[in-house]
């Protein structure tokens, strides 16, 4: 099981979330999904190069020992980013979904006056 | 000089939100008096940062005077300061053009803004983390900015551009996330440096993949192109708006592609690749362009077709090719910009979006017929415009190889899908149309027609200013030029009346041909196995 490290296991939750992106047709799941695949890549992100044993990196700590600081400064970022576009997304589903009376993708996209 | 005493660069990119956000509660007109100023200095900092940059070599600025590699860091070099010119003209222009426009509200001024410091934080950024973040805030200015008239299907549109725009970054985050793991820094020169040193250039596949995903659907290279068309022809967005995206907006993906492909250049080199999407995205843009009966959106599928002409110059392999399609960036904003600008008016007058329905533009609007043909003119790059000159550049650069015939095929394609854009010139105008007495709309209309007739007479002096290299171009009358552009023109009208007429049936099949949401991330997906399967086998 030597094999099952975060690297790994972030690149299988992107691909799920891809998965969920391609297949779903609801709009809320496929929100969900590119949810997902940020959650995966800020999951990549904050573990990459982690050394086991590793204290967070706050002041008072032993420097040598402290996990690497700046992943975690930008995956605050990050997270801060993709919880405002998704708010965005979801904002614009509730218009959407009031105009075409429909959450599904295939559905809307015949609605849509053009 | 001026750069060494305060941080001309951090000026260039905080100005546009603090002066928005401060004269926001201002009333509507001294806020634009204001903005009016702003502008001008805009302008006048990006042409002193463009002299220091030609003169004195590329200007880096850190924050808090942290060393190389650790700091944040904003960076101008002779790859980004022409664009940084070029984008604050523009904006300058397009706010002139607009100042008089009923919806041209405080909100509308704030958030055109924040896509100006959006665009110019993207072009100096010297690290990729920064590009990623202010490439989100750019996301949701645009996302915002396209539907801000609330028509017909706008929240279709918003929807479809944010979702697939979200996804890709979702790509970028990841790829960063591996590049960071490998290199340990985020900065472009430092990535670089580390990237010469890895021995093993398979373990740099997947990273390269992952950002040139999302890159690859910014600067909208087939097959990921389907949101482009939805956002800049979208009926909702202001003209200034679809001039914006497609004259600036799309240029940072090339230029971030131009960039990433120099940070992995020590260990992976597909300009093969991206030259024959290149080409492949001309070709489709300009089929999907001569199909539609949209005016707007023969544009903005035309400017699909124009991106993969750049891409095709920029991965061609010689420096003549790669500057002409620096130069076909430029000269493309300015034309492109001008024909959205000049089919907003003409549609807001006649009030319809419809081709076949507008006439006699020359006779209602001469200005803007002028103006709107002087754009015609350069796209299709009639000798003496600007268009001329940068394809002549990417011709020769390809010479000898298949790609030439492939050029001529792209630029038939441009001549056939104009001289369905032109018809509409020509003819008699209904008689509900009235012409246009604002004097902006008219002015600036009219000066960046003269830009686009300026930049083909002086096309040598133009690329020696912008680039600083020096290319004998046979001058803007070359025997050359006129006999292929004659041979271009005859075949395009002839295609165009002779073929196209006649296929009507066709054509409306390709536009019912609607693509859905997990369509569009199936051929993400689709474009990222192909590219890392492509890298695998190569690399």
């Amino acid at each position: 099981m030597q094999w099952i490290d975060s690297s790994h296991l972030s690149l299988g939750l992107f691909f799920v979330g891809l998965y969920g992106v391609i297949s779903q047709r609801n709009v809320i799941k496929t929100i969900i999904s590119i949810n997902i695949m940020d959650a995966a890549a800020i999951l990549f992100l904050i573990t990459a190069n982690l050394q086991p044993g590793s204290v967070p990196p706050i002041a008072g700590g032993d420097p040598s020992r402290m996990a690497d600081p700046v992943p975690q400064a930008l995956m605050i970022t990050a997270i801060v980013i993709g919880v405002s576009v998704t708010a965005m997304c979801l904002a614009l589903f509730i218009r959407m979904a009031h105009r075409y009376g429909s959450s599904d993708w295939e559905k809307i996209v015949h609605r849509v006056e053009d | 000089m001026l750069i060494q005493y305060i941080p001309t660069l951090y000026v260039l990119v905080l100005l546009p939100v603090v002066v928005g956000a401060m004269g926001y509660f201002l009333p509507r007109r001294i806020y634009q008096g204001v903005l009016l100023v702003f502008g001008l200095a805009m302008v006048g900092i990006s042409a002193v940062v463009f002299y220091e940059v030609r003169v004195l070599g590329e200007v880096i600025e850190h924050v808090a005077g942290w060393g190389e590699s650790v700091s944040i860091s904003l960076r101008a070099d002779e790859l980004s300061a022409p664009l940084v010119l070029m984008t604050n003209v523009l904006f300058f222009a397009f706010f002139v053009f607009n100042s008089r426009a009923p919806y041209m509200d405080n909100t509308f001024q704030y958030l055109f803004m924040t896509l100006q410091c959006a665009l110019l934080a993207m072009f100096l950024s010297g690290d990729l983390f920064n590009v990623y973040v202010v490439m989100e805030v750019g996301m949701l200015a645009v996302c915002i900015l396209i539907m801000y008239k609330k028509e017909k299907q706008s929240f279709y549109d918003g929807m479809m551009y944010l979702m697939i725009n979200f996804l890709a970054m979702a790509f970028m985050l990841l790829g960063l996330g591996y590049l960071y793991r490998i290199t340990g820094v985020l900065d472009f020169i430092g990535m670089h440096d580390k990237i010469a040193q890895i021995n093993d250039p398979r373990a740099l596949v997947l990273p390269y993949s992952l950002i040139m995903t999302a890159i690859a659907l910014k600067a909208a290279l087939f097959p990921l192109f389907s949101w482009l068309p939805r956002a800049h022809g979208a009926p909702s967005a202001p003209s200034i708006i679809s001039a914006t995206l497609s004259g600036v907006q799309v240029k940072v993906g090339v230029y971030l592609l131009i960039r990433m492909q120099w940070v992995f250049s020590p260990a992976i080199d597909a300009s093969v690749f991206f030259a024959v999407l290149g080409f492949v995205t001309a070709v489709v843009g300009f089929l999907l362009a001569v199909s539609q009966k949209d005016i707007k959106l023969i544009l903005a599928y035309h400017t699909v077709s124009q991106v993969g002409l750049i891409v095709l110059g920029l991965n061609g392999g010689t420096p003549y090719a790669f500057w002409g399609g620096m130069y076909h960036i430029i000269n493309h904003a300015m034309f492109k910009g001008l024909l959205f600008l000049t089919a907003g008016v003409i549609i807001d007058h006649y009030g319809t979006r419809n081709y076949a329905q507008i006439r006699g533009v020359f006779r209602r609007m001469p200005w803007i017929g002028i103006a709107g043909f002087a754009g015609v003119l350069g796209i299709t790059g009639t000798p003496l415009f600007n268009g001329s000159i940068s394809k002549y550049l990417i011709q020769n650069g390809l010479q000898g190889n298949l790609a030439e015939i492939g050029m001529f095929i792209v630029n038939l394609g441009t001549v056939l899908s104009f001289v369905k854009y032109s018809t509409m010139f020509f003819g008699k105008a209904p008689d509900h149309v009235k012409p246009i007495k604002d004097p902006y709309v008219n002015g600036v209309s009219m000066v960046i027609g003269f830009g686009c007739l300026a930049g083909g007479i002086f096309g040598a002096q133009a690329v020696q200013l912008f680039f600083g290299q020096s290319y004998n171009l046979g001058g803007a009358l070359g025997a050359e030029k006129l006999t292929m552009f004659a041979i271009t023109l005859a075949l395009g009208i002839g295609l165009y009346f002779g073929v196209v007429t006649r296929i009507g049936g066709f054509l409306q099949r390709v536009r019912d041909n609607k693509v859905n949401f997990n369509q569009v991330s199936l051929l993400i997906a689709i474009f990222f196995a192909f590219l890392t399967a492509y890298l695998y086998l190569t690399v």
